[in-house]
């Protein structure tokens, strides 16, 4: 239930806001989540007070030299339509459908991913960057993810930064193109060779795989981070061994 | 907290709070063309554009729009009925009507507006670009097929491209190869606009939920977080004292009637083991108190403050443990009633034993003996609109409920038991249901508002929930099947033995009648060759057993769905190791016209069995005509045609499955019609069939405009309401367009007899020509025509017979039992191609072709396929609702649930080869349910093509193909 919900015109009224210790604010991206009768996990399950960032202008992508900023209320939909790495695109537009889109963005998915999430293993991959305010705090995305909200309590994302220079490849395996996925492989390489791979489709968040100066052991990497990867949707077993299947062919397509 | 929503150009100043969805704020201002779904952004049947983007209103706060553009499709175009009549519809409107991509119609309105939104910034899009605008909003209707060809047409046509618009349309329609007799039809046959599709394309307030009452309280149930216990204590002393609540309902308030959910005729085939309210919960959602208050937000504040103290007991959740000695008992009440042989001391809900000829001397008479085990998961129908009622009292003090069902007359009377009311003080209303597909063949819920009106006098309405729906409903049943068949060495089937154990779920509803129809229907369509095609041998033995889970039930297929999958499964098996091809395997040991439906002399039902001969089978031409279409010899046996260039890791495959379903249930459903004219030659037409969104009362209608001589438009139908319409059993069995088409074509009949009779003394008392007699008279083009030429209009029939001269009301009233149950057949082609490194299936096309009898409205008919399809394709590859070994639903939302969107569809084809059924008079059969049955094993035979990986469980998942192709190493 929200108790509250305020819609601020500067980011200091905002952030005002956020730092009160009760009720429990939170940040409303979009609302694709908040709004809806069942948050994720690794939302705030109690009664919350909102505050709405539509009009704080922290929505838009631009490029900065070896970099890309996406604004924190970037819709998804903006990124599939945005002249972006294809495979960037592609998470985008495999996180949800259509109309979800034009409403969730970019810093409210990544807050709310769970395992599962295509987008946050992309990003995850790509070593994105959380700005937070007020103090331009940088903290790496996969980062947040043990303790989102210690991270995240009275701060608000303002950007999420990402390198232009790195190539990114997804493999999936879901039961249909749609479907969240059993298993995710998304794998960044940087031009020095820096390769970083992190696994998807089960558990709380996306799971770092390998983070080098090289794609050497990615397979066994791969076969590591998924070694008790089980739900009731695949098990380990399964995962792991796809896991090295993806792997392979996701360093194929980096060569 | 005020806000201002500017909603289609209007400002409307509204009190909200915090919490308040633009959803629910649109709602209260009115526009009920915005439907409340899942509640939970995902159905997306609650879109609307704001500042023309679409987007789920469910998950946006009121509070968030306020300073925006909303728009919802009452701004698009729509009908005014004032002074100057005029049809201003938008041209996705009229392309949605012209093209049957409206089904149900619930989420219609979503759907035009996100096209709306699509076109506005791209005036020509692809068709991939169409479905993935789609993608937001399900449809478990169409497939997707017609709304995609509808927004492209409207495309064309906005852009003046009439040469696309004209394939567009074209394509929407299916191949039907027609018999003879339809050739001097003028309304069968022909593809009709629905009769309530204008309403629904303009998101009028057709559905149950789309109803207010002042004073109506808001229910809310407590359901059971725990999967097996007593309930020790309950005190709700707390909830009824929260300011705003109105009554509060446990097990001790109310009457103790023990009854069943599942909406059949009297006597229920099935055991009677549900109450209203217990003091026993058997499954996580069972319920455990009801309460009614003046706001959704105070009721749930009331179920937060009710104590419950549980006594856990030991939970069963897989269906083998149910029947082993020492299982916990999960229905001990003293007030169970046994039918047949159910037994619940041993947890059996129901058990059947048939055996047909003498299998064993089949099995020992074979060349080969293949067995195999195969298991289907538990489903949901996932219908957009929910279970929604409201009741209330009306001025006679007679209970009215409104309800989404598909059994009005059914509800009416299990209810009225239920409530300790006469049958005749209750009258049920079906309005305009948002989809059922069987889950609404239930009487549900609506007992739970009707007690809160008894208790407080006042209206009540109980939606369902998204939870609720996936915790507390009627999904389809899961079963795990063994099968034994023995084969001659050139393929002859010597005998075919089953046994199925059916889980029910916590209560029995639909035990014996589903799992029946797994053999009745899957089993009967292969008998065998020569000798044993004259006697078969058939064994079909079932146990439908209780265990702590949802209750299961009706859904489309009815218990042939998981039949065909076993069945279909196993004979691609057999053929393959016979080194035979699958199609011609099957069509060896089918059923062929003229013969013995060989379970009619052993089930029927749970009623009297009687012989019944298949008199129409065209599943011969329909398999050619399949092979055909998808070019089957050029693929199942080619090794390059199984290769994908460049592609080392993928295969094609391509699989078949045969379907047999049934035509209503013989010498039981009965559904009747009522017909009368006024005075400008129009009809009213009274129904009690309840259409669902299959386009039953198009379909009917069209029937008697036939036999009436009038265009559709002429024929008003009301449907489904207890008080106005005559009796019929309801939408199920694949019953409406053959037994209450017959019934609106006897009482057409009657109504035509009439008006031929006063015609021919019109035409005679103006003495212009030979003494003409009532039974030349032909009823064509709104005119009464004597073979020289002259005519009355129905028009004049219409004032002489109400206002000139021997005044009368022309009327028929007339209704038609079902002596049969003519089997409709089909083939069902998959084509996919597999990831042999991981398993994943893409499903690429899927081929359906059917044999339904004459196509009384190929877009209706073929729409029928087309979701069914979708469903199917779920069922293979996508849906399953697992359960933990504690009970708890893994499945409790729409989110945890995928069904195929718009951009998953594969390609689809739709053929109809008509045969004409001679105990129709219009020689129908259904189509309703077997569609969905193929798809499963032809996906599941398509990837034992491509792998020779034997998958004998749904879904086809990734990991399954992938151990299967381990194992096969």
């Amino acid at each position: 239930m929200h108790l509250e919900y305020h819609r601020p015109q500067t980011l200091d009224e905002a952030l005002t806001l956020l730092a009160r210790e009760a009720p429990f604010t939170v940040p409303l991206a979009g609302g694709a989540f908040l709004n809806a009768r069942q948050r994720p996990a690794a939302l705030p399950q109690e009664d919350v007070a909102v505050v709405d960032l539509q009009d704080l202008g922290l929505e838009g992508i631009t490029p900065r030299g070896n970099f890309t900023d996406l604004g924190a209320t970037t819709p998804l939909q903006a990124l599939v339509d945005a002249d972006l790495p294809q495979a960037l695109k592609e998470a985008a537009y495999l996180e949800t459908t259509y109309a979800r889109r034009f409403l969730q963005t970019v810093a409210g998915t990544l807050v709310a991913a769970d395992g599962v999430s295509l987008f946050a293993a992309a990003m995850m991959a790509l070593d994105a960057r959380l700005t937070l305010a007020p103090d331009d705090e940088v903290l790496p995305l996969g980062e947040l993810y043990p303790d989102r909200w210690r991270h995240l309590r009275g701060k608000l994302m303002t950007k999420v930064t990402i390198p232009a220079n790195a190539k990114l490849v997804l493999e999936t395996v879901a039961p249909s193109r749609l479907s969240r996925p059993l298993l995710v492989v998304a794998v960044a390489q940087w031009p020095s060779g820096r390769t970083r791979m992190v696994l998807g489709g089960w558990g709380e968040a996306p799971h770092l795989a390998m983070d080098g100066p090289e794609p050497t052991g990615a397979e066994q990497a791969a076969r590591n981070a998924a070694y008790e990867a089980a739900d009731h949707r695949a098990s380990a077993e399964y995962r792991r061994e796809v896991a090295v299947v993806l792997a392979r062919r996701a360093l194929a397509s980096l060569e | 907290m005020e806000i201002t929503l500017n909603v289609n150009g209007k400002q409307h100043a509204v009190e909200v709070s915090a919490d308040t969805s633009l959803l629910d704020a649109l709602r209260d201002l009115g526009y009920s063309s915005v439907k409340r779904g899942c509640n939970d952004g995902t159905c997306g049947a609650c879109t609307v554009l704001l500042d023309g983007k679409p987007v789920y209103s469910c998950s946006v706060l009121a509070a968030q729009a306020a300073g925006h553009a909303i728009q919802t499709v009452d701004s698009l175009g729509g009908q005014q009925t004032g002074w100057d009549f005029t049809l201003d519809l938008h041209p996705l409107q009229e392309a949605f009507v012209e093209v049957g991509a409206i089904q149900c119609g619930f989420c219609t309105p979503a759907m035009v507006l996100t096209a709306k939104h699509l076109l506005d910034k791209n005036p020509d899009p692809t068709e991939q670009e169409v479905r993935d605008a789609l993608s937001g909003v399900i449809c478990r209707c169409t497939g997707y097929e017609k709304p995609v060809k509808a927004v492209l047409l409207a495309a064309a046509r906005m852009r003046g491209d009439e040469e696309k618009a004209r394939r567009f349309a074209a394509e929407a329609m299916p191949e039907v190869y027609a018999v003879p007799q339809v050739e001097g039809y003028h309304r069968v046959g022909q593809p009709d606009r629905k009769v309530d599709a204008l309403k629904l394309v303009q998101g009028k307030p057709a559905f149950a939920e789309d109803f207010e009452m002042p004073g109506m309280l808001i229910a809310k149930v407590l359901r059971s977080p725990v999967a097996h216990a007593r309930i020790k204590r309950i005190d709700t002393s707390k909830a009824k004292a929260l300011p705003g609540v109105h009554a509060v309902l446990t097990w001790k308030d109310i009457p103790r009637v023990v009854y069943s959910t599942a909406g059949q005729s009297d006597p229920i085939p099935g055991p009677l083991d549900t109450f209203s309210l217990d003091n026993k919960v058997r499954f996580v959602g069972d319920r455990v108190a009801f309460v009614a208050a003046e706001t959704e937000e105070i009721a749930e504040q009331a179920l937060q403050l009710i104590e419950v103290e549980y006594e856990e007991l030991p939970v069963i959740i897989d269906p083998e443990d149910a029947l082993k000695e020492g299982a916990p008992i999960i229905h001990d009440e003293p007030e169970y009633v046994d039918f047949g042989e159910s037994d619940a001391g041993k947890n059996i809900a129901a058990r059947i034993r048939i055996d047909i000829g003498d299998v064993e001397k089949g099995f020992a008479e074979a060349d080969y003996i293949f067995e195999g085990e195969y298991e289907v998961p538990r489903v949901h129908q996932a219908y957009s609109e929910p279970h929604v009622a409201i009741t209330y009292w009306d001025e006679n003090d007679r209970l009215v409920v409104r309800t989404s069902t598909q059994v009005p007359f059914h509800t009416r009377r299990q209810l009225a038991p239920v409530l300790n009311l006469p049958i005749k003080k209750i009258r049920v209303v079906k309005p305009r249901i948002g989809g059922g597909f069987g889950g609404k063949q239930e009487v549900l819920m609506e007992d739970i508002p009707a007690h809160l009106t008894i208790a407080t006098g006042r209206p009540v309405k109980y939606v369902y929930t998204d939870e609720e729906e996936f915790t507390a409903a009627r999904p389809r049943h899961h079963m795990k099947i063994r099968l034994k068949t023995g084969v001659k060495k050139d393929g002859t089937i010597t005998a075919n033995e089953m046994y199925a154990l059916s889980d029910t779920g916590a209560y029995g509803g639909h035990a014996l009648t589903v799992v029946g129809n797994t053999g009745h229907k899957a089993m009967a369509l292969y008998v065998g060759d020569g000798e044993y095609r004259k006697h078969p041998n058939i064994r079909f033995y079932a146990d439908t057993v209780y265990t702590n889970t949802v209750p299961t039930g009706a859904y489309r297929g009815y218990g042939a769905t998981q039949g065909v999958f076993s069945v279909e499964r196993h004979m691609d098996k057999i053929a393959r190791a016979l080194g035979m091809d699958p199609i011609a395997f099957r069509l060896k040991n089918a059923l062929r016209p003229g013969e013995y439906h060989p379970f009619s002399l052993a089930w029927n039902e749970g009623r009297e069995p009687s012989p019944e001969t298949i008199d129409t089978n065209a599943l011969r031409e329909a398999a050619a005509k399949a092979k055909e279409a998808v070019k089957w010899d050029e693929k199942y046996n080619n090794p390059e045609w199984h290769k994908v260039p460049g592609k080392p890791h993928l295969r094609r495959g391509i699989g078949v499955a045969m379907m047999m379903q049934g035509t209503s249930i013989a010498k039981l459903d009965m559904g009747g019609a009522f017909i009368k004219m006024n005075e400008d030659g129009s009809f009213n037409m009274m129904v009690g069939a309840a259409d669902l969104g299959t386009g039953s009362d198009t379909v009917l209608a069209q029937m008697a405009a036939e036999v009436l001589g009038v265009p559709l438009e002429d024929i008003i139908v009301v449907s489904g309401d207890t008080d106005f319409t005559p009796f019929d059993k309801g939408a199920y069995a694949s019953s409406t367009t053959y037994v209450s088409g017959a019934a609106a074509t006897r009482a057409a009949e009657q109504v035509a007899e009439r008006i031929r009779i006063r015609a021919a003394a019109m035409l005679n008392a103006r003495g212009d020509g030979d003494e003409v007699s009532p039974a030349d008279i032909v009823l064509a083009d709104r005119k009464a025509t004597a073979p020289d030429g002259r005519f009355v209009t129905l028009r004049e029939i219409g004032f002489n017979s109400i206002h000139h001269e021997n005044q009368e009301q022309i009327m028929g009233a007339a209704s038609f039992l079902s002596q049969a149950s003519p089997p409709p057949f089909g083939v069902q082609i998959a084509e996919v191609t597999v990831d042999v490194e991981t398993g994943q299936v893409w499903v690429d096309a899927l081929t359906t072709v059917a044999d339904a009898g004459v196509v009384i409205n190929p877009l209706t008919a073929s729409g029928q396929v087309e979701g069914g399809v979708n469903q199917g394709l779920g069922y293979g590859t996508t849906e399953e609702m697992p359960y933990t070994p504690d009970g708890q639903p893994l499945v409790r939302s729409f989110r945890d649930y995928h069904v195929p969107l718009a951009p998953e569809m594969p390609r689809l084809k739709t053929i109809f080869v008509e045969t004409f059924e001679p105990s129709h008079p219009f020689g129908v059969k259904s189509v309703a349910e077997y569609p969905l049955n193929g798809v499963a094993p032809a996906v599941a035979n398509a990837v034992y093509n491509a792998l020779g990986a034997s998958v004998d469980s749904g879904p086809v998942t990734p990991e399954k193909v992938w151990r299967a192709s381990k194992a096969k190493k």
